[in-house]
């Protein structure tokens, strides 16, 4: 804030920017309690290798210690410390989700947008998503594994791909009820350039859904994996991932209990938190929606 | 070649009238539920011919279905079944058999001395004991229905034991028309002389196999011990049920939903132990044993030092305990011939006496030449005991300075990859987990996994000329004093030469419901003649 | 119309056709030989080699193809290789169970989100807003597996009331098949309301700030017959997408949920068969999946048009 004599003075500004932050807060709750949520998971992601212990170590004759002071969440039935490998399982899960999310709305979106505008890409590569769905994504995913040698990237391909016709779907459903939308007509009678109809028109009506359905594929795809686990398809068992770590001890379940509890509450507030995530920006992208509220 | 759904419909409904054309022997009404039991067991039931395969489920089937010449009582010794009186001749080259009465095909036909010989030849074109065996064999002539003869041509210490072998492949007798398929095929119809009927009709594929009580059998009359004697069935119906998850049997256990489960997590024994309605037994006091395959063909498992390293290296004790929980199910076990039988010694035992020594380890890689390469060990996930047992030994391996790799792949997989000789660069492994039955390693002869042959050998290759003769001697050795000390001899070679290394001994518990009894204890398989619900 | 259904119909042998193709590659060239799992683990190798050569798993791959897709037109869908039992009626005999699993489950999960996503999107913005979609999203945050394990725990061993597994066949008691299939629909059908709540939501509330509602509304009229009749119809299009898209994920959820209460569908039949590298069972299983695919796809699409005339092919 300028005064009059031109110079600029702090404290208002400093208490006008805390108003406005404070104003946001009020406006978008989901957005930023989702955020900061996501926010600690990714710090505590990153500073594994100073906060977390070692989550590799086994040692038998420790497995199946309840939570206490040396092992703040336990051990499991190979001896490793359950708080560490949530913590560095907080790094794979965190990659997996979003790696599968960005890579299958990008690839979707492009063809999902393409073949709702153009009938011969419909024709052709729709059918192909069709077809695309109906393989089991196990099966993708056991015969990319070893294939490839198991790893984090090649359990995402096998969970981004089947991911894709969804998306795809999706977007070309959005896309053929706002071609028809009379703005888009009128656009296109007056001679408006593709490219400008896309990019104004077409695509700006894709991005609330898209928005919550990236969410949810984010979401989704830690679940699958912890799915794919279970049937043995995951990732490696010794990368601790929330998935495996559940997946591995659910016999467990009943005799110590911390060893599911710990990864599927860190997974279960990364879900809610990306969700939230998702729900706010909806909200406050959507002017309609802010208007209401 | 695949038939087409016609054909086989056509045969399929042949089948079955042949079975159900003799009014008595087919179950006129589906039996109660207090008559029958329902057992969940260790896989599901994919393959018919106990003669064919060496899966421990098909085994399971054979002793329903099937019936044998000879048998182990529960003192371990080889008592005739389907046999009656046998005799062998003066020069000990010539065995004749005469078979009992009574004994019926579940289609009505009498057994005939034809069918033993049919079968038997089948089963010594597929089985590692008979073919030892049958290099020794000169002719198997019938002499008439009852009668047959098995003639050598030098004295064979093992005839009867092999006929009368509880492991797979089991050596049941089936009909001529049936055991005459060519020995590279399956016999795919269920038809035998043993004390259940296989009912098609109510059995689903993947789901659940039925079996119904044999009216026309005909036991023997002395009690029912191990193998052999009268083998009564006490309940109309057994349905072995296939549950892949373990935390469901169990559920369904405790929920009266089955009756019987083979393989109960241990870690959920606890659970079942304070359950009033749930008993736990060991049929089984062999158990298994976990083995530890190492490459023959390349480095470093190519280099003596390098195997004796990795005797050092492995604590059993850490292994079970990571498994199984509860030592009362496991206990450490360095004999080459497991430690519940009778072959059993601690000849050359140091390395274990001295317990884990990775710095010993370290030394003796270095010593092999070790320069530092990956080692891959391949990782089966979804067999717990294999997935721990690599990472426990992968941790070590790191511990002992040695590049080791975990290749974690499926159960499928690994039994593909295990087969390639190539270097590891080109797809092979060095190191693979499994395990075998404490019965099958108490037999240097019958156990695929103590051939020492190289590259025709079993999956490791190991190659040694001595531990081959004395395998010899032990087959010709008359008294089980002799054959006790072959095998002190053998273990001696064994644990400087190093073939694999052995990651312990356990037994675990089956579980069954109060009212169900009677499961005769026999390593390997889950009789269930002489079970009765109450 | 006709026009546009028999277009599709046609594309769809293509589209099939290209699947065979891709499974037959991917499977014959990953590692996996179902000779010797077949032959048991204590068998030599000359013995796997045999049953290879038996089961012409050594022929060249364009020859096993051919063979296989001969045999697809002449309606054979060929034999497992374990069981030796028609793929056709090994997938015949599990289909009731999957059918009957996916349609509870999708009713339920519908019933609960559609209900949850118009009552958000009517209160958006208020506590009952949030509190609903906390609600389905938490109720799609725990794995399968672990729900369907806690719901045995305390519905079948605790409690008594219901069936731990296990499965029974429509044709032997409505009530028992009921019984036996509530709770794998709500182990899986909680992780869809979610989905489907929120998709509602959102297209609910776009339709809610039309301007022919908000004259309806200004009009006086009724919110619930005009919730009811147009905003529902109109935001039908992506509501129906979504339920198409929640057919074709649960193929996949059924799998886990098929293992964990032990239902004999085929969901577990290409399980298994993938672990037994069971070619015939999984080719045909995914030939006759992509097939239903495509055709609820169809379906779906022609919804559209009954429910957003403006949509036209």
């Amino acid at each position: 804030m300028v005064d009059a004599a031109g110079t600029q003075s702090l404290a208002p500004s400093r208490a006008a920017s805390r108003a406005r932050v404070w104003r946001f807060v009020r406006r978008n709750p989901t957005l930023v309690i989702g955020l900061v949520i996501l926010g600690l998971m990714l710090l505590a992601a990153l500073a594994a290798p100073w906060v977390a212990g070692d989550p590799y170590s086994m040692k038998p004759v420790q497995r199946f210690l309840p939570p206490s002071d040396t092992f703040w969440f336990g051990t499991d039935n190979l001896g490793r410390d359950v708080y560490a490998r949530t913590i560095y399982g907080a790094r794979v899960s965190l990659a997996v989700g979003l790696s599968v999310a960005i890579l299958a709305v990008s690839v979707g979106l492009a063809i999902g947008v393409l073949a709702g505008f153009f009938r011969p890409v419909e024709i052709l590569v729709m059918r192909l998503m069709d077809g695309l769905m109906a393989i089991p994504a196990i099966l993708l995913a056991i015969a990319l594994i070893s294939l490839f040698k198991g790893s984090v990237g090649v359990v995402i391909i096998a969970i981004v791909v089947p991911e894709v016709p969804r998306v795809a779907r999706l977007v070309r459903s959005v896309v053929l009820t706002t071609r028809e939308q009379p703005y888009v007509e009128a656009a296109i009678a007056s001679g408006t350039r593709l490219r400008r109809i896309l990019l104004r028109h077409i695509l700006p009506s894709t991005f609330s859904p898209l928005i919550v359905q990236a969410t949810y594929i984010c979401a989704s795809a830690i679940l699958i994996e912890a799915g794919l686990s279970f049937l043995g398809a995951g990732t490696p068992p010794e990368i601790p991932t929330w998935g495996n770590m559940i997946a591995s001890s659910r016999v467990y379940l009943a005799r110590a209990p911390w060893t599911v509890f710990c990864p599927g509450v860190a997974l279960a507030l990364v879900v809610l938190a990306v969700n939230l995530v998702g729900d706010g920006l909806r909200d406050s992208l959507d002017p309609r929606i802010a208007r209401r509220m | 070649m695949a038939t087409s759904r016609r054909t086989f419909v056509k045969g399929t409904a042949a089948a079955a009238a042949a079975v159900s054309a003799p009014g008595l022997l087919k179950a006129q009404s589906a039996p109660t539920k207090a008559r029958t039991v329902r057992a969940v067991l260790h896989g599901d039931l994919k393959i018919f011919d106990p003669i064919w395969t060496t899966a421990n489920m098909t085994g399971n089937h054979g002793l329903l279905v099937y019936d044998t010449l000879f048998g182990l009582d529960d003192a371990r010794n080889v008592q005739p079944q389907m046999v009656d009186k046998w005799g062998i001749s003066d020069d000990k080259k010539t065995y004749t058999f005469i078979l009992r009465d009574g004994l019926k095909f579940h289609d009505g036909q009498a057994v005939t001395s034809a069918d033993a010989v049919a079968s038997v030849r089948r089963w010594a074109a597929r089985d590692g004991a008979a073919q030892h065996m049958f290099k020794r064999v000169a002719d198997t002539p019938v002499k008439d229905d009852k009668t047959f003869q098995i003639v050598l041509k030098e004295p064979y210490g093992l005839v009867l034991e092999a006929l009368g072998k509880i492991e797979t492949n089991l050596p049941v007798i089936m009909r001529k028309k049936d055991a005459e398929t060519d020995p590279n095929q399956q016999v795919t119809t269920k038809v035998g002389s043993g004390p259940f009927m296989f009912n098609e009709e109510e059995t689903k594929s993947g789901q659940r196999y039925v079996y119904d009580k044999f009216s026309g059998y005909a036991p023997r009359k002395e009690p029912a011990s191990g193998m052999v004697g009268g083998k009564i069935a006490k309940v109309d119906r057994v349905i072995i049920e296939n549950m892949a998850d373990e935390q469901t049997a169990v559920a369904a256990l405790k929920a009266g939903e089955i009756d019987f489960y083979e393989i109960p997590p241990i870690d959920l024994l606890d659970q079942l132990e304070s359950d009033k309605n749930i008993k736990l037994d060991i049929l089984n006091k062999g158990g298994n044993v976990g083995m530890c395959r190492l490459n023959w063909l390349h480095p470093p498992f190519d280099k003596v030092e390098a195997r004796q390293a990795m005797l050092h290296l492995i604590k059993q004790e850490d292994i079970l305990k990571a498994v199984f929980g509860n030592p009362k199910y496991y206990r450490s076990c360095a004999s080459l011939f497991a430690c519940t039988g009778q072959m059993q010694s601690d000849v050359n035992t140091e390395w274990f006496k001295g317990g884990q020594n990775i710095a010993k380890a370290r030394e003796l890689f270095k010593k092999a030449g070790y320069d530092g390469r990956p080692v891959v060990i391949l990782q089966a996930t979804n067999i717990a005991f294999m997935n721990n047992a690599s990472l426990l030994v992968a941790q070590w391996l790191k511990e002992a300075g040695v590049n080791a790799e975990l290749a974690a792949s499926d159960w499928g997989a690994v039994v593909a990859r295990r087969a390639v000789k190539k270097p590891v660069a080109e797809g092979g492994w060095n190191i693979f987990i499994t395990w075998g039955s404490g019965e099958g390693f108490d037999n240097p002869i019958g156990f695929v996994a103590h051939t020492a042959n190289g590259e025709a050998g079993w999956f490791g290759w190991p190659k040694d000329d001595l531990h081959e003769k004395l395998r010899d001697d032990w087959a010709l050795a008359t008294t089980l004093e002799e054959r006790k000390a072959v095998a002190r001899k053998l273990q001696e070679n064994a644990w400087s030469y190093v073939p694999m290394a052995l990651l312990g001994q356990w037994a675990p518990p089956v579980a069954r419901r109060t009212n169900v009894s009677g499961f005769i204890p026999i390593p390997a398989h889950v009789p269930f003649w002489n079970v009765e619900k109450t | 119309m006709l026009a546009f259904i028999v277009h599709r119909l046609l594309s769809t042998a293509v589209v099939m056709a290209i699947v065979a193709v891709f499974i037959f590659l991917l499977l014959h060239l990953s590692p996996g030989d179902p000779a010797a799992i077949i032959v048991g683990d204590n068998a030599t190798q000359l013995q796997i080699d045999a049953v290879r050569k038996q089961l012409g798993l050594d022929d060249p791959l364009a020859v096993q193809f051919v063979r296989w897709l001969a045999g697809v037109f002449k309606g054979d869908l060929g034999v497992s290789i374990f069981s030796h039992q028609p793929v056709g009626k090994l997938i015949g005999e599990r289909i009731e169970p999957t059918v009957s699993l996916a349609l509870t489950t999708l009713l339920l999960a519908v019933i609960i989100a559609v209900s949850f996503g118009v009552l958000a999107a009517w209160k958006v913005g208020t506590w009952i807003d949030r509190f609903v979609m906390v609600l389905s999203v938490l109720s799609f945050s725990v794995p399968v597996f672990v729900v369907g394990y806690l719901l045995i725990y305390v519905f079948s061993i605790k409690l008594g009331w219901l069936p731990v597994q296990g499965y029974s066949p429509i044709a032997e008691g409505f009530g028992t098949w009921i019984r036996h299939l509530i709770l794998p629909s709500i182990a899986l059908g909680l992780a869809y309301v979610a989905l489907i709540a929120r998709i509602t939501r959102t297209a609910m509330l776009d339709v809610l700030s039309e301007d022919y509602i908000r004259t309806a509304r200004a009009k006086g009229v009724a919110m619930g017959p005009v919730l009811m009749k147009h905003a529902l119809k109109n935001a039908g299009v992506p509501i129906v997408t979504v339920i198409g898209i929640g057919i074709a994920l649960l193929i996949g959820g059924v799998v886990i949920t098929e293992t964990v209460f032990n239902i004999p569908g085929v969901g577990r039949l290409v399980v298994d068969a993938i672990s037994q590298r069971d070619y015939p069972i999984i080719q045909g299983v995914t030939l006759i999946f992509s097939g239903v695919y495509v055709i609820v796809n169809l379906m779906v699409d022609i919804s559209y048009t009954l429910l957003d005339p403006r949509i036209r092919y």
